[in-house]
């Protein structure tokens, strides 16, 4: 089944119908959205359009294809493979994984239950985020991770939906894989959201590498405890740290001599300095790279790589680091 | 040979081969009875066994169905099979909507009846909807009902079965002395 038909199956059959009339490459896709009673959208090349109903993308509103309750319904249901039991605890989250590591985010009427979240109902609005594994988009960006031949402690900071895990799954990749002038390394990676490795049934959808080991639908910070003790990595990789166990998990990685490279959401080294849990880690020069992806531009634009101290790394360096 | 006597030799294997295909009939009904016995205490077991996918594995109704299915033979293991297959496609159709057709593909010249045939589809009309627990509800609910036909079968079973095979041999004996 392509990558199209893949994501296609996903939706109610009438969506399905409109979906695969569409005249673009669903590589260029980003987000489907659906909401109920308002027009169905699609955003392909950062530009919002309207879907018709013969499936034609436009930008006039009164021209789109509304979509209905049921629509709605029967995606979830299609979307959870008729389970959405077996998602409970990703919903609670708001999202879940499916086949292809695409992420359908969901919004609706929270349950709670003295203040946790039990679970959620009357879903109205999903949000189908497709998943691009980008081989080679970390190629100018490697080498600056390097020094002597020694992988450095990586964190990549990008404001949400700017191709953060997109990076992070290349340079896992290049990482694990090495080249002639880096040897391969064993690589744990805790893949909390299924976004990194996208498993399906235990089995990597995406290219993470022939050294990379996963552990899916596992919480980050149990997770690369979990990995130290089980699969002795030499670099840990995880996506969107944030919480304080997240960092102390990582602070443990870093203590037992392995490699950490992480994602954090943020615009900025300064942005992550002022954050309470994460702004230690940047006062304390924990990481010595770290990567900052724009949040303008095009998505994935790198707006520079900068050493421990926030200095802005060149050229030079690269050369250096290189060699 | 006289023709009186020979009228009389064919009455007679007229008769035996009535006895016999009357006693035969019984014996294949009492075998019947037993079969469905057989093939309900096998659902029952496969039922436990997709409440411990759902529940202990947390595995999706495909993952579910295909591991029971994959573990057992004979006509409900291939619909379990054929169950999980079709969710893996996906079909724009719901579960009850697939489950159903699936049922009413299963052996229908088996020895189930069609009520034990309609409580298997129903089983599927809340399967996958909200949460674990309920799916655990569903299936104790079901096997329940199963527990029930179970039991009585079981204690009409021996009674039965002899019924079956004594009224097909006196049936085709009361035939063979009405023709006679």
């Amino acid at each position: 089944m392509d990558r199209r038909e893949e994501l296609i199956r996903i939706f109610s059959k009438d969506i399905r119908t409109i979906l695969r009339q569409v005249p673009v490459d669903f590589d260029q896709v980003q987000e489907i959205r659906l909401r109920v009673r308002t027009p169905l959208l699609m955003i392909c090349n950062n530009r919002e359009y309207y879907l018709t109903q013969e499936g034609q993308l436009s930008v006039q509103a009164d021209s789109a294809h509304v979509v209905t309750l049921r629509e709605l319904q029967e995606t979830l249901e299609y979307a959870g493979s008729y389970s959405l039991y077996a998602y409970e605890e990703e919903l609670k989250q708001g999202f879940i994984t499916i086949q292809g590591g695409h992420r359908v985010g969901v919004s609706g009427k929270v349950i709670t239950d003295a203040g946790r979240i039990r679970g959620m109902k009357y879903i109205s609005f999903i949000n189908v985020r497709v998943s691009h594994q980008i081989r080679g988009c970390a190629d100018r960006i490697v080498p600056f991770l390097y020094k002597n031949r020694e992988l450095m402690h990586t964190m990549i900071v990008s404001a949400p939906c700017r191709g953060k895990t997109t990076l992070l799954r290349d340079i896992i990749r290049q990482v694990s894989d090495g080249s002639d002038s880096r040897p391969g390394m064993t690589v744990g990676v805790v893949d909390e959201r299924s976004e990194l490795a996208s498993c399906y049934q235990g089995q990597p959808q995406n290219d993470l590498g022939i050294r990379t080991d996963v552990l899916d639908s596992c919480p980050k910070a149990q997770g690369m405890m979990m990995l130290i003790r089980a699969m002795s990595p030499r670099v840990i990789a995880v996506d969107e740290i944030g919480g304080r166990e997240d960092v102390e998990a990582v602070e443990y990685v870093m203590n037992c001599g392995c490699k950490v490279i992480a994602t954090v959401h943020g615009t900025s080294i300064e942005d992550l300095r002022r954050k309470p849990v994460l702004g230690r880690m940047v006062g304390e020069h924990w990481f010595e790279r770290y990567i900052v992806l724009g949040s303008r531009g095009h998505i994935g634009e790198v707006e520079g790589i900068f050493d421990s101290r926030g200095f802005l790394l060149g050229e030079a360096e690269r050369k250096e680091h290189a060699g | 040979m006289p023709a009186e006597g020979m009228v009389l030799l064919l009455r007679f294997w007229g008769s035996a081969l009535m006895i016999v295909g009357c006693g035969g009939c019984g014996l294949w009904l009492s075998s019947r009875y037993r079969k469905r016995l057989d093939e309900l205490e096998q659902l029952r077991q496969m039922i436990f066994l997709l409440k411990g996918q759902i529940i202990y594995a947390n595995a999706t109704l495909q993952e579910a169905f295909g591991a029971v299915g994959g573990r057992t033979e004979g006509p409900f293991g291939e619909l379990f099979t054929r169950t999980s297959e079709r969710l893996a496609e996906q079909p724009a159709a719901g579960f009850s909507e697939i489950w159903r057709e699936e049922v009413q593909r299963t052996d229908a010249d088996g020895p189930l009846k069609e009520a034990d045939r309609q409580a298997l589809a129903s089983l599927g009309e809340h399967l996958g909807f909200l949460d674990r627990e309920m799916q655990e509800r569903n299936l104790l609910l079901y096997l329940e009902q199963l527990d029930l036909t179970l039991e009585q079968l079981r204690l009409h079973r021996q009674e039965r079965c002899r019924l079956y095979s004594s009224l097909g041999v006196l049936s085709g004996l009361f035939l063979a002395i009405l023709l006679a």
